[in-house]
């Protein structure tokens, strides 16, 4: 049995959700794949928590729930400290980085991740700033530096789609990718079109029940989509792109009559990204009903379109902490299968 | 020799008579005629196969006269010639003004809007109108680029298929 050390800078939703993926699947790690997986130091915006010898999953949860803050970590709590001090005293294998996403400057999640590298070691991130900012320059960087550099967790949540183009449709030259990345606008659009409601009305429903942000402008204006649809185009198509050369239309514009007309003839409006080499897009599209692409809720669909093996859809849960930490995980046990 | 075609008719009395009349006319052999009414397409036409036998000259007379009548070949031996494109578009319809819209459209070469569906909202600008364009296949992403840039100069928003 071998050991792998990772740190985690950021414990939100994902963070927390990666802590308990780890606590619920150790013997199974051990067993399956003789990895002993150990969180050896968390960070949150009060400060850090680490011990070389690993943290408890479990009471780390329980800290962050009860005092919300992760400095608070008996005996091994440090207010103040920050990531980047963190990430050079630490001894570490992996850096999991989960901090909130920002896109305008990728930060802090950019200079975690290249720090990470440049110290020699494998990243795996959900941070969508970051990649959508300056893909080509943390590919390089990893390269440069021999590490792995991995990111499934930022695009569709729980949804199979980067290692699943790059592993298992290995060999298909893969012509473009379409799909539901967004899983509040789908919400909100299946549900204008099940009952016939306003965007409006619709948005502040989703809003109360917490599906969508009390600011949801990123996702109903379809940037958090064009995001995604830049980390598609550059890990699946290699195409060299930034948030920038995105054309993008949410979904605000969306009125009850045009969805009806869509009805009228089998048709639904979804917000769709499309990555292909002669168009980077996030716009509002008619899909025909009972096609792959009509799936409700916030369920997110991307459709792979390739040489050998024609279209390929998966369907996957878009957000929801554990299951974005399955991603994580599945990109962590990836990186020990190269390693050992 | 032979000809599978796939005809697009309007559903209703008599149109098909219509369709096979320059056939006999011309001295083409009819081999087929599968007319099922049930099936229709989005747009509520009539999808009919007919196979046709004669030489190429016939044949060929047979074509420039469904042509000439306008009547719609969708495919010719299995290759389609024309295909269907749905948009939808969000705005200030009515003050825009829709007959210029489909003008516009009508005016590209090989295109031509068959449907029309038009969706009034007490608030003019959120009203909508659903458009089918058929066009000579091939077309497809060339008429919905030029839809696009109808929408961003009248500024509606466009919804155009996948």
């Amino acid at each position: 049995m071998k050991l792998m050390k990772i740190i985690i800078l950021g414990f939100g939703a994902v963070g927390r959700g990666v802590a308990r993926v780890i606590s619920m699947k150790k013997e199974y790690l051990k067993s399956r794949y003789d990895l002993d997986l150990e969180i050896v130091a968390v960070t949150d915006s009060s400060g850090a928590s680490i011990n070389p010898e690993g943290l408890d999953e479990e009471l780390l949860l329980q800290i962050k729930e009860e005092k919300g803050e992760i400095s608070l970590y008996p005996h091994y709590g440090a207010p103040g400290m920050e990531s980047l001090q963190v990430l050079d005293e630490v001894d570490y294998d992996c850096l999991v980085e989960v901090t909130p996403t920002d896109i305008d400057d990728g930060e802090p999640g950019h200079s975690h991740i290249i720090k990470a590298m440049q110290d020699g070691k494998d990243v795996v991130t959900s941070n969508k700033g970051p990649l959508a900012l300056s893909f080509q320059e943390l590919a390089e960087c990893a390269h440069s530096n021999g590490v792995e550099f991995k990111f499934e967790a930022s695009v569709g949540g729980a949804m199979p789609i980067i290692n699943f183009a790059h592993e298992t449709l290995a060999g298909c030259n893969i012509e473009s990718i379409y799909g539901i990345l967004n899983g509040t606008t789908n919400y909100i659009l299946s549900r204008m079109a099940n009952e016939g409601s306003s965007y409006e009305q619709t948005l502040k429903e989703a809003q109360e029940m917490g599906i969508a942000e009390t600011n949801p402008y990123q996702d109903v204006e379809g940037i958090d989509a064009a995001c995604k649809i830049v980390i598609l185009a550059n890990s699946i198509l290699n195409l060299p792109v930034t948030l920038k050369d995105v054309e993008v239309e949410g979904i605000s514009r969306i009125t009850s009559e045009s969805i009806a007309l869509a009805k009228k003839e089998g048709l639904l409006i979804k917000l769709i990204g499309e990555a292909s080499p002669d168009s980077l897009e996030v716009s509002p599209r008619l899909v025909r009903q009972g096609s792959p692409l009509d799936v409700e809720g916030t369920l997110n669909v991307a459709t792979v379109k390739t040489d050998l093996a024609d279209d390929v859809t998966v369907v996957g849960k878009g957000a929801g902490s554990v299951e974005t930490a399955s991603a994580i995980l599945s990109d962590i046990i990836s990186i020990w299968k190269t390693r050992r | 020799m032979r000809l599978n075609l796939v005809l697009d008719l309007p559903d209703v009395p008599g149109q098909l008579m219509e369709a096979l009349e320059p056939m006999g006319r011309l001295g083409a052999n009819i081999v087929a005629v599968i007319h099922q009414r049930d099936f229709k397409t989005e747009r509520g036409t009539v999808p009919v196969q007919i196979t046709i036998e004669g030489d190429k000259e016939t044949l060929d007379k047979v074509m420039d006269a469904l042509e000439s009548k306008d009547i719609q070949i969708l495919e010719v031996d299995n290759v389609l010639r024309k295909e269907q494109i749905s948009t939808i578009l969000v705005g200030d319809i009515i003050e825009e003004d829709m007959q210029n819209t489909m003008a516009y459209l009508n005016q590209l070469e090989g295109v031509r809007v068959a449907d029309l569906d038009l969706k009034m909202s007490d608030n003019p600008k959120n009203s909508a109108t659903k458009m089918v364009m058929e066009a000579d296949f091939g077309l497809k992403n060339e008429v919905l680029k030029k839809v696009k840039e109808l929408g961003a100069k009248k500024g509606f928003l466009v919804i155009n298929e996948i």
